[in-house]
């Protein structure tokens, strides 16, 4: 056994033994360097002291290129930190290897720890051995990390940020299992198939994130396909789950888009507590096991990584909720247009029935032109309101505000329909109740035309309630509160059905003969594009209704006479 | 003068300024109308049996009872008598027509507003196959 190794320019292969041709023979590789130093070490502590003056030299001497690369540790740090002044150093878990390869020779010691007595030490200068080493460190060079981050990680107590490539289902299902068990915030899962989601639900994560739920408050988002089958299984599921529980957020939207049009078809992705990611793909849907259906998976703590999924999910999220609005609102919209037509083709047809008529029948003149003409005003009506529904609902009715004293309005209104009650002998009092105060007049920044269609609308339909009955009371009131005005009109009518107390306020809720059925739709949509309020409600005395809006006074008070401008 | 026999038809539409138009029109074009604003009291006197009427004229969306509901109940005691819908909404009822009326020998379909000449055109047509 020779001490050192052959120089004589041979190539040579040979093992040495003893602690001290290990490092006798790891200096001469280090000092044989001429432009590269590239070190594997599993213990940096030990080494130090023997190998890192050498290093040190010889790189200042030659310049070369040092790399190093071992298992930081907290004990180990401030050696690191030595080398790190000499070349690159990086990071690798549980490194298990010793070795220096540098650009013409390797060296390697089977164990050099020191409890070892006789080391066992390798040295070759074989051409196709040193590159085949250097190959292998470059590998490890690959696959370790800045050793930066590393202390960063290790000083800083911050979990290192990884990203990485899960290859064998076993582990991808245990890790998926894990995640979610430990989920303390929330929860977000994408899953491209149906089968997916059975599949997950016979390995019990389904029951998983309901326990976090109820034992956690997790707040629980899954994006799924669905289909019966499915659809019944959360119906039990929530079932039990909403039984008695607080209940927290389990929100599930169903994609019901074809996968063409989702962004994810075939990926499931999990978000847990908006920290870590896991992306798994399948390579056979067809199997009813997650083992055997699962291909790869890609892990990730690292936020811009875990961000980009979350953002993902977001927006596929938004997009199926936006579809669901937009399928409710053409439904909606179908709907109002059909009976809207149905609406408008009823006085057409009348007005078109007798002008038909009219002509062969001269004896029953005057009575057909009444109905036409009432008709014709009973289409003007509807179109004028189907007009302002579309404007409404386009969000392009135009108010015309000019400031005015909603007292003045009242009276004037209600004069009118004093006037016209008279008119049509109608068995019902209208009264105002208002005192006029100077010190406090009520302004309102308003629209004067529409807030007097509000209140006519109002008007008409309490007396249309009220007037069969022997004596109807109709009362007017406003006041005063805080901020705002509330107006008040009470009947002592037939009052509201309750059934249809809940849709009152909605498009074509109460058809009668002389209403269009939009009155109060519209009515109520003036008053909230005022910024004011509108509900209605029986009496509690059981005899007739009251309907209550309210309107934000003015806040700039200009000085208001009590009689309009027109001296009305 | 013999006593022409005139066609019975029976008009029933829950607008009365229809059931009015209707009758006219058909009254001038030769026939003899019955209408009714309440399809449950037109059933009620069909039941009863008074008379016999050759063709009917439906409205469809009706309160308590819809024409087609009222055909139904009405074909169980005649169930040759031919009927004609009248609607004033789109699609819609096209497609529940179809559904009830596969094969539509005995009954046919008008969409409102309807012109008082058609009116008396179809139903002599209809009558008279």
């Amino acid at each position: 056994m020779s001490a050192e190794p052959d120089r004589t320019g041979t190539t040579i292969t040979q093992v040495l033994y003893g602690v001290e041709n290990a490092v006798k023979l790891f200096s001469r590789v280090v000092y044989g360097a001429n432009t590269a130093i590239d070190i594997c070490d599993d213990d940096i502590i030990s080494h130090a002291a023997t190998s890192h003056k050498i290093i040190e030299k010889r790189v200042q001497e030659i310049g070369a290129k040092f790399r190093y690369i071992t298992e930081i540790k907290n004990d180990n740090i401030k050696y690191c930190k030595e080398l790190m002044k000499v070349g690159q150093v990086r990071h690798l878990d549980g490194i298990r290897t010793n070795f220096v390869v540098t650009d013409t020779e390797y060296s390697s010691s089977a164990i050099m720890q020191q409890v070892h007595a006789h080391p066992e030490t390798v040295y070759s200068n074989v051409r196709s051995i040193v590159e085949q080493q250097r190959y292998l460190f470059e590998n490890l060079w690959n696959k370790a990390i800045p050793a930066e981050r590393k202390i960063n990680e290790i000083e800083g107590g911050i979990e290192l940020e990884k990203t990485y490539v899960i290859q064998d289902p076993q582990s991808i299902q245990k890790l998926f299992v894990d995640m979610v068990k430990s989920v303390q915030h929330e929860v977000l899962l994408i899953l491209p198939t149906v089968n997916a989601f059975l599949r997950e639900y016979r390995m019990g994560i389904i029951q998983l994130l309901m326990q976090a739920m109820r034992e956690r408050s997790v707040n629980v988002r899954i994006l799924t396909p669905t289909n019966d089958v499915i659809d019944s299984i959360l119906k039990n599921i929530v079932i039990s789950y909403q039984e008695g529980e607080r209940r927290k957020d389990f929100n599930l939207r169903s994609i019901n888009m074809s996968p063409e049009e989702t962004a994810v078809s075939t990926v499931t992705i999990v978000v847990v507590d908006k920290k870590e990611s896991l992306v798994f793909e399948k390579t056979d849907d067809t199997k009813e096991n997650f083992i055997e259906a699962v291909g790869m998976a890609t892990y990730s703590n690292s936020k811009p990584t875990v961000v980009s999924y979350i953002s993902i999910f977001e927006s596929l999220w938004t997009q199926v909720d936006l579809y669901e609005q937009l399928k409710t609102h053409d439904k909606m919209q179908k709907e109002f247009i059909n009976i809207a037509s149905h609406e408008m083709k009823t006085p057409t047809q009348a007005i078109i029935g007798y002008a038909d008529l009219i002509h062969k029948h001269p004896e029953k003149r005057e009575d057909m032109m009444q109905s036409i003409s009432r008709n014709a005003v009973r289409l003007q009506r509807l179109t004028n309101d189907i007009l302002d529904v579309t404007r409404i609902d386009s969000h392009t009715l135009n108010l015309h505000k000019e400031q005015f004293n909603i007292g003045n309005l009242l009276a004037y209104i209600v004069q009118d329909y004093v006037g016209y009650i008279e008119k049509e002998n109608q068995n019902v009092k209208l009264f105002y109740n208002f005192k006029q105060d100077i010190n406090d007049p009520l302004p309102i920044d308003a629209d004067e035309d529409r807030i007097t269609q509000v209140v006519s609308n109002l008007l008409n339909n309490a007396i249309k309630f009220t007037s069969k009955k022997k004596e109807g009371v109709i009362s007017v009131s406003v006041e005063r509160k805080k901020e705002e005005v509330i107006v008040s009109i009470k009947d002592t009518g037939e009052g509201i059905n309750p059934e249809i107390l809940p849709r009152l306020f909605t498009k074509f809720a109460t058809r009668s003969f002389s209403g269009t059925g939009l009155g109060l739709y519209i009515s109520k949509s003036i008053v909230e594009a005022h910024g004011g309020k509108m509900w209605a409600e029986n009496n509690p005395d059981g005899e007739g209704a009251t309907f209550t809006f309210t309107l934000p006074l003015s806040s700039s008070r200009k000085t208001i006479m009590f009689s309009r401008k027109d001296g009305r | 003068m013999a006593k022409e026999k005139k066609n019975k038809i029976l008009v029933v539409d829950d607008e009365p300024d229809n059931t009015s138009i209707f009758s006219m029109s058909l009254e001038d074009g030769g026939f003899e109308v019955d209408a009714y604003t309440d399809p449950l009291l037109a059933l009620s006197m069909f039941k009863s049996g008074h008379k016999k009427y050759d063709y009917l004229v439906l409205d469809i969306k009706m309160p308590d009872m819809n024409g087609f509901e009222l055909y139904e109940e009405i074909r169980k005691i005649d169930n040759k008598v031919k009927a004609c819908f009248l609607t004033a909404f789109g699609e819609g009822y096209t497609e529940e027509f179809g559904r009830r009326f596969p094969t539509s020998t005995n009954v046919s379909f008008m969409r409102k507003p309807i012109r008082v000449d058609d009116l008396v055109k179809k139903v002599n047509k209809m009558v008279n196959t």
